[in-house]
């Protein structure tokens, strides 16, 4: 359906509210990184060079940038799959359950409302080395864990924490997913002789891969960009560089380190990554797999 | 040879909801069982039994004299056509039809040889290497009857199978069913609420009443004799003209003090419900007559026309063959021969014989 307005101003007044919001908040702090990414900025902000793609240059013979890139592939896609595979599993169950399903569901959706540095702190003192009640159990069967000086424990333990948080967001849509299979399809299945479990793979699983896809591109995002909050209750991107990711570099550089240009130019970069990944979100989700 | 055994087989739920009291039937080898009722009879729950899709309550369900309460659905040998035909979305006809074989592990070559020849038999050969959303509705059914003809099941089972489609094809697959059921003379358990469906696949039917069968017998025994007012009033279409009276020593006394005479020779007395098929009404003159209907509406289909009346306060339809055009409120002069009547006692809706 088209709407008409007489007037050519009405749509732009009504439009007026959002496009301030975008301006203000997307575009202009946009325009500002890539302009930033050109210069050389002193750390007091007090006087500025334009250095043309020097920024860039350096960035991309730095074998830190390359090293944080690969950490940020690991986590992301460790919380990504780790994430979904649980939820997965605890959609199903919670499928299957009759009595006291809705207090199971409610539960499992709660730690969505826990915010990300809450949910770092959580896990950060559970393997807090000293008095983590976890760290402790560890030491019991002999796993020496200390995420302060082990970066495979400290990868380890912001890809638990991250995980967490999107295990209720993976389940909710999972589930879903489970109650929109026909039953006459899994009963259709049961009498052509498959196991229950080659059920689940043969039939449902290949069903629910529309919202798979879903899943992994936006837990993907999630990891990418969204993460920042939980590695910095956590880690803070140590030990040495083994849990910073892009974007907690961005930070790390810029606010810490306060190469403002270098992490304009690194800001530039992510924005190329998000632009990417949402042409793919838009090609091949909004035309996801459709079944009749 | 009796093939399928249902020995007092009901149904509670946990929740204490008793769909099924208790079901009696053996059904014989090839044969064509029909279970018909109104909607929530329980004709559903029924086959999903004989499936192992609902767990058996009470009694015992034999399938080739292996007892079969507890067995899984799969080790049943049966096959199911599903209403809305659950077909694999995601797998092509091929694959649909040769999923439960591959699930036995019936060799590779064995599994194409059967496939195309039930395809082939079903005209679905051209549409092996497509998607059941690519297909029509009368294809899709199609596909699903082919799923469970490749396994050679000892019995099919079908849960109202053509009440997606619409109705021209609906007949031309009724048909086409019947066919392939007497070819493959495979044992078959139907359940539908179309009583046409019924009667025309059935070689034996069965009224589902809240759960009872009223009636077993085939489909000229049930339009015939019908037991009770429910089956009279189920099988046959337009439904009969059931009426509550008494029977009294003079003969039949319909409401509005209507008395149709007959000789009363059993002792039963008192409340019945008097019937007479719309088809068995005969149009006479005023001396003839057994009684007068006022018309009230005209259906008119060409080959037969039904109309729809009534006599004193009690409606009632007639069907006469080929065209007539009574006025509204006119008058038609109708017989009602007595070798057509149908007596039930009012109080056990039990048939009664003349």
């Amino acid at each position: 359906m088209t709407v008409t307005f007489p007037q050519k101003g009405l749509p732009w007044l009504l439009l007026l509210p959002q496009l301030a919001v975008t301006a203000i908040f997307f575009l202009w702090p946009a325009e500002q990184a890539l302009e930033q990414a050109f210069y050389q900025e002193d750390a007091f902000g007090l006087s500025r060079e334009f250095v043309g793609l020097d920024n860039f240059m350096d960035l991309f013979t730095d074998p830190l940038y390359y090293q944080s890139m690969l950490t940020t592939l690991v986590f992301s896609f460790s919380v990504a799959i780790g994430g979904m595979a649980v939820a997965l599993l605890l959609a199903v169950m919670a499928d299957r359950i009759i009595r006291g399903k809705l207090a199971y569901q409610t539960l499992l959706i709660w730690p969505y409302a826990v915010a990300p540095a809450l949910a770092g702190v959580l896990w950060w003192i559970l393997f807090d080395p000293s008095m983590g009640p976890i760290a402790l159990w560890l030491d019991n069967i002999g796993i020496n864990w200390n995420h302060y000086l082990d970066g495979n424990q400290a990868m380890i333990l912001v890809v638990i924490a991250a995980t967490w948080k999107q295990i209720s967001y993976n389940f909710l849509f999972f589930l879903a997913g489970l109650q929109a299979v026909p039953r006459s399809l899994i009963e259709a299945a049961a009498i052509d002789g498959a196991s229950p479990f080659k059920r689940f793979w043969t039939i449902v699983f290949p069903l629910l891969s529309p919202t798979t896809f879903f899943l992994l591109v936006v837990n993907l995002v999630y990891a990418f960009f969204e993460t920042f909050g939980v590695i910095d209750a956590t880690t803070k991107g140590g030990p040495g560089q083994s849990t910073t990711t892009l974007v907690y570099k961005v930070f790390d550089d810029g606010f810490v380190g306060l190469d403002l240009g270098g992490s304009a130019a690194q800001s530039v970069v992510l924005m190329g990554i998000v632009g990417l990944m949402t042409v793919i979100q838009f090609r091949y989700i909004e035309r996801k797999v459709q079944y009749s | 040879m009796t093939d399928v055994i249902l020995e007092k087989v009901g149904k509670t739920y946990p929740n204490g909801y008793h769909a099924i009291p208790s079901v009696d039937l053996s059904i014989e080898e090839g044969e064509f069982i029909v279970l018909v009722g109104p909607s929530g009879c329980g004709k559903s729950t029924l086959l999903r039994m004989v499936a192992g899709l609902e767990s058996i309550s009470t009694g015992e369900l034999r399938i080739r004299g292996e007892r079969m309460n507890d067995k899984e659905p799969a080790e049943r040998d049966i096959a199911m056509v599903f209403q809305n035909y659950a077909l694999y979305p995601h797998m092509t006809v091929y694959n649909n039809m040769a999923y439960g074989l591959k699930n036995r592990g019936v060799p590779k070559d064995k599994i194409e040889e059967k496939v195309t020849d039930v395809a082939q038999m079903l005209g679905l050969t051209e549409l092996l290497l497509r998607r059941p959303g690519q297909l029509s509705g009368g294809q899709r059914q199609r596909v699903a009857m082919g799923r469970a003809m490749v396994r050679d099941p000892k019995v099919f089972l079908f849960d109202e199978p053509l009440s997606n489609l619409d109705a021209k094809l609906r007949v031309q697959m009724r048909v086409e069913i019947r066919q392939l059921q007497r070819k493959l003379a495979t044992t078959t358990l139907y359940v539908t609420h179309d009583q046409v469906e019924a009667m025309t696949l059935a070689d034996r039917l069965v009224v589902l009443n809240k759960g009872k069968a009223e009636q077993i017998g085939t489909p000229m025994e049930l339009y015939n004799t019908p037991a009770t007012p429910f089956v009279a009033a189920f099988i046959g279409s337009p439904s009969m003209n059931l009426i509550e009276a008494t029977l009294g020593d003079k003969g039949i006394e319909l409401p509005d003090g209507l008395i149709l005479p007959m000789e009363v020779s059993h002792a039963h007395r008192g409340a019945i419900v008097w019937g007479i098929r719309p088809e068995h009404l005969v149009v006479v003159s005023e001396q003839e007559a057994d009684f007068a209907l006022n018309v009230q509406a005209v259906e008119s289909l060409g080959a037969e026309t039904l109309i729809h009346g009534v006599v004193g306060r009690e409606p009632m339809v007639v069907r006469l063959s080929g065209p007539h055009l009574p006025e509204i409120n006119s008058t038609l002069w109708l017989s009602a021969p007595k070798q057509h009547w149908h007596l039930f006692d009012a109080n056990t809706q039990q048939r009664l014989s003349l």
